[in-house]
């Protein structure tokens, strides 16, 4: 569905760092929703994680950059990256191009039950994504 | 929030002190010079594609990666350092990098303005004066701190820096060159002069203290803080940072400011290698040199057709370039007008 005019696939779960994640039974593909690509700007490079690395959800876990500045990115869910997108080293516009396709950055078994997520539809959502247009002057 | 005047530092501290507040939970200002030169690379740099790292042996200068975005530049004491390590909840903390950046670089614009340099921001992190760059700045977030970093600069050594990059051939080299002093000014430049050091941190802090409120002044580094930047140091100054895997890129770019760079791309077309070094302006071609191993009769327009692209944007650069190769004749087997678009922009 559509937030004003940011897109937020209704598949998907979202928390409030402007990530995205889709969970297929054990196993989840996260990545930065559309919202938090406008946000950053166009990203110039992007760290891919290494497999094998430990997430837990809410910490820092890869960097992207964009104007000079380095962000991290915090993960959405805590487990085990299992797959990374080394396209994205590559060519990191790809995650402003295509934020919920190609643009992906990882794929995670997941160690725990993700919390505080929110779907596209919740009023919440719509409530959160309302403040922080209003905050970023998105 | 503490304000930090550090004075001359040694080069290493100029960088590992900011990196360690944030990691003690700590916010401040600093201002400071580093004791001696170094080249320092953006946090996803390459250096060994960025940094010629054997001049920099011979000659002594250090090499550094900071955790800050942007490219490779040289750093001297001729350059005053702001450092701002702010917590990401602090009220002062505008929403979102450019207003980040707006807001905070009113302070250095303020000191250039009270010096009568005609400073103003340019998105998204620079300042300009008379056209002409005259503070580089980058920013980061380290734990739950936002940090930027940048500097007033009183006189900057060109030719040095433009030594101590990693460049394809000599020719880009000198486009470089050209493109910095054309881009980037200094204090003296603008001034004629450089006013007293002493005068220069006094209006620094003076105009960070309209942005940040009241400081409160210390002059030394204490223990917490001094242990916290050793323990970074056994890091951030060994190799194994410094070489830390950085993208691979296709060609050279260097940035000059925002909106000019210096590229070289190559291209091997099936009638030979095309290289350009191209100067991009605001996404226009501001100036452009081919060369290469192809075939291109009459050699003497090749000149002439790197004439006709000033002014033109990439995606424009096709259609210049099938016009001019009707409107004079060219041949270039195995090269199309095509090939040549593919190293521009």
């Amino acid at each position: 569905m559509k937030i004003d005019k940011y897109e937020f696939p209704d598949d998907l779960l979202y928390d409030r760092e402007h990530n995205w994640v889709r969970i297929e039974g054990n196993m989840a593909t996260i990545g930065m929703t559309d919202f938090g690509q406008k946000l950053a700007g166009e990203i110039v490079y992007a760290e891919v994680p290494r497999v094998g690395r430990e997430l837990k959800q809410g910490e820092p876990f890869m960097s992207l950059e964009s104007g000079k500045w380095v962000g991290r990115i915090k993960a959405i869910v805590s487990g085990k990256i299992v797959e990374a997108n080394e396209e994205i080293e590559w060519e990191a516009t790809v995650i402003n191009n295509d934020p919920y396709g190609a643009g992906w950055f990882a794929r995670v078994e997941l160690t725990a039950e993700p919390t505080g997520l929110m779907k596209a539809s919740d009023p919440e959502f719509a409530e959160f994504i309302a403040a922080e247009r209003a905050r970023y002057g998105k | 929030m503490k304000l930090y005047r550090l004075g001359t530092v040694s080069w290493q501290d100029s960088q590992l002190l900011y990196h360690a507040l944030p990691r003690l939970g700590r916010e401040g200002l600093n201002l400071l010079s580093p004791g001696s030169p170094y080249v320092c690379i953006g946090y996803f740099q390459d250096a060994e594609q960025e940094v010629d790292l054997d001049l920099c042996r011979q000659q002594g200068i250090p090499v550094f990666r900071r955790e800050v975005g942007g490219g490779a530049v040289y750093l001297d004491g001729e350059q005053l350092f702001y450092q701002l390590i702010i917590h990401r909840d602090n009220p002062l903390l505008p929403a979102g990098w450019e207003a980040f950046y707006r807001h905070f670089l009113q302070a250095p614009i303020n000191a250039y303005r009270a010096l009568g340099i005609p400073a103003e921001y340019r998105p998204v992190n620079d300042i300009i004066a008379n056209g002409r760059k005259i503070s580089g700045n980058g920013a980061a977030e380290i734990g739950d701190y936002y940090i930027l970093v940048g500097n007033l600069i009183v006189d900057f050594d060109y030719e040095r820096m433009v030594r101590v990059l990693r460049v394809p051939d000599e020719k880009f080299r000198d486009k470089v060159y050209k493109t910095l002093q054309d881009n980037l000014s200094t204090i003296r430049r603008e001034l004629g002069f450089a006013p007293p050091r002493e005068e220069l941190w006094d209006l620094l802090a003076a105009k960070f203290a309209e942005v940040l409120g009241p400081l409160e002044v210390e002059t030394t580094v204490d223990a917490a803080w001094r242990a916290q930047a050793d323990t970074l140091a056994a890091t951030m100054l060994t190799d194994e940072w410094l070489h830390r895997r950085g993208r691979p890129r296709e060609g050279r770019a260097v940035t000059i400011r925002a909106g000019v760079q210096v590229l070289q791309k190559m291209y091997k077309a099936p009638g030979g290698l095309i290289r350009a070094t191209v100067e991009m302006q605001e996404g226009v071609i501001a100036a452009v040199s081919f060369s290469g191993d192809f075939f291109f009769y009459p050699a003497h327009r090749l000149a002439d057709l790197e004439a006709a692209l000033v002014g033109v944007r990439p995606e424009e650069a096709e259609e210049v370039i099938t016009r001019f190769y009707a409107g004079h004749g060219i041949q270039s087997p195995g090269v199309t007008p095509a090939d040549f678009v593919r190293v521009l922009g």
